[in-house]
């Protein structure tokens, strides 16, 4: 664990000890990238940038931030949450270890996604020294982040693997469109909870390297020059896939939180403690609880 | 100049020697730290004879500045007489602007706690930022507001080939124009 760490903090100065002396950007190349420019060559990918990022980023964004929240709204008026028996038996599904790499995750997200929105909707804030602080904290986020999502990652990949019954899982959406207590057919984790974990560890991967990328700007560690794009066209890229894989990520993360802290009273407290209701997990993991009864172990 | 000026770079490639006599009086005019250079000269086919080409490259104040349209805070202002400016009080160092520039200009100097980007830095065509013109702040900021004073900008100025041209659109591709008909007739 210590190394893990003394690797990622290693990582994070190297990087920013090694700026490139023979700028990649500003000097020799920079005739050819304005030849480059809006040409098919390089897929157009500075007016491309311009386009999405004048004309549809605040938008969509804007969209999701208020559409996502306002179906939850509507579905916990109409619908309402799960309730399910809490002083019954309990089941221990989470170890300390899950739960603390979770609470880190939580806190680089609760940073992460507010600052995010602070950046993208810059100008109504008037810019200047709130928003670049903005910017510096969803950087130091990051760090944290790294540093939760590889054991994320690695602990629970197995048991996020998609199976059959996901996909029926799919086709009733979970079951959330009514308010009746049916066996759900899922792991010990469903499938809304698989797509989170992927779009969080292999999306967050990529938002880190974008990142990264943007945050060093000059640099020369051969990626460019292996995807065989100019520096600056990395660049353009890296933007490009950190604001389109942002608002999904940001949309996701709205879901979470709404399907944790309200659709079903007092998920939350799992985490926390590291016990499920056994009741909560009869019905919303019923495959997962049928393994546990087969196995002897409950 | 016309009423409607369009204030434009333009540097002659049959005239440019290389002499980065521009670069060094922008960055001393405008006491730039070393490792900003608003305006850069870049030779191409270096050493090969008679394909040599030198030119002075820097912000090219574009019409429908790219730059300005992907500002998420909105910091660039865009003069009457074309001059694309920002305020450095606003900027928040993303580096959108240098994403969406066809030509490179935006800079960034590292001078954040480790190595952060700072606000951006470009070319100014010597017209300064928001602040009080010719004030200490603007000076500090931006550089020297030579357009205030009715001057051309430093790098034009003292182009010794007058290569490098500067000014309303259609007035600098007249001079360029009667140049190329004019070349090789023991004209100007
Ligand atoms: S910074 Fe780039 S995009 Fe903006 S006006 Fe100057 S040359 Fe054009
Ligand atoms: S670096 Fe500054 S000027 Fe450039 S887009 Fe970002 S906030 Fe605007």
């Amino acid at each position: 664990m210590k190394n893990f760490l003394f690797f990622i903090l290693a990582l994070f100065f190297s990087v920013s000890a090694a700026y490139a002396a023979d700028t990649r950007i500003w000097g020799e190349m920079i005739i050819p990238n304005i030849l480059a420019y809006g040409t098919a060559e390089n897929y157009n990918l500075g007016p491309l940038f311009v386009l999405l990022q004048s004309q549809y980023l605040r938008l969509v964004f804007a969209v999701a931030v208020i559409a996502v929240p306002a179906i939850f709204a509507t579905h916990y008026f109409i619908v309402g949450p799960k309730v399910f028996i809490h002083d019954g038996n309990k089941i221990y599904i989470f170890s300390v270890f899950q739960r603390i790499i979770h609470l880190l995750a939580a806190v680089a997200f609760l940073l992460l996604v507010p600052t995010g929105l602070m950046i993208i909707f810059g100008r109504y804030l008037g810019g200047g020294t709130l928003v670049e602080f903005a910017r510096h904290i969803h950087g130091f986020a990051t760090i944290v982040f790294l540093v939760s999502v590889i054991p994320m990652f690695l602990f629970w990949f197995v048991e996020m693997l998609p199976t059959t019954y996901d996909i029926k899982w799919v086709f009733i959406l979970g079951g959330y469109l009514s308010k009746q207590k049916k066996e759900i057919p899922a792991g010990k984790f469903n499938a809304g909870q698989k797509m989170w974990f992927w779009m969080c560890t292999l999306g967050g991967f990529v938002m880190i390297a974008t990142g990264i990328f943007m945050y060093l700007q000059d640099f020369d560690y051969g990626i460019a020059t292996a995807l065989g794009v100019s520096q600056i066209d990395l660049l353009r890229i890296s933007v490009i896939a950190h604001n389109i894989l942002a608002v999904m990520i940001t949309a996701f993360f709205f879901t979470h939180v709404y399907m944790s802290l309200f659709a079903i009273k007092g998920a939350i407290h799992s985490i926390i403690t590291g016990y499920k209701e056994e009741d909560e997990v009869k019905h919303l993991h019923s495959m997962y609880y049928k393994k546990l009864l087969a196995s002897g172990k409950k | 100049m016309s009423e409607q000026a369009r204030m434009k770079f333009f540097c002659d490639t049959n005239r440019c020697i290389e002499c980065f006599g521009c670069s060094v009086a922008c960055a001393e005019a405008h006491e730039l730290p070393v490792s900003i250079s608003r305006r850069k000269v870049i030779t191409m086919n270096k050493g090969v004879e008679g394909k040599e080409v030198s030119t002075s490259i820097a912000c090219m104040h574009c019409t429908d500045a790219p730059c300005a349209q992907v500002c998420p805070v909105k910091c660039f202002y865009i003069r009457e007489d074309g001059i694309v400016l920002h305020d450095k009080n606003k900027c928040i160092g993303c580096g959108y602007c240098l994403y969406a520039c066809p030509f490179g200009a935006p800079q960034f100097p590292r001078d954040g706690a480790f190595g952060t980007k700072g606000a951006m830095d470009k070319c100014t065509m010597c017209a300064g930022g928001p602040e009080e013109t010719n004030s200490a702040a603007e000076r500090h900021l931006y550089g020297q507001n030579r357009i205030a004073e009715g001057k051309v900008p430093i790098c034009a100025a003292m182009c010794a080939t007058n290569a490098l041209l500067v000014g309303d659109a259609e007035e600098v591709s007249a001079i360029y124009r009667q140049r190329v008909t004019s070349r090789g007739k023991g004209g100007a």
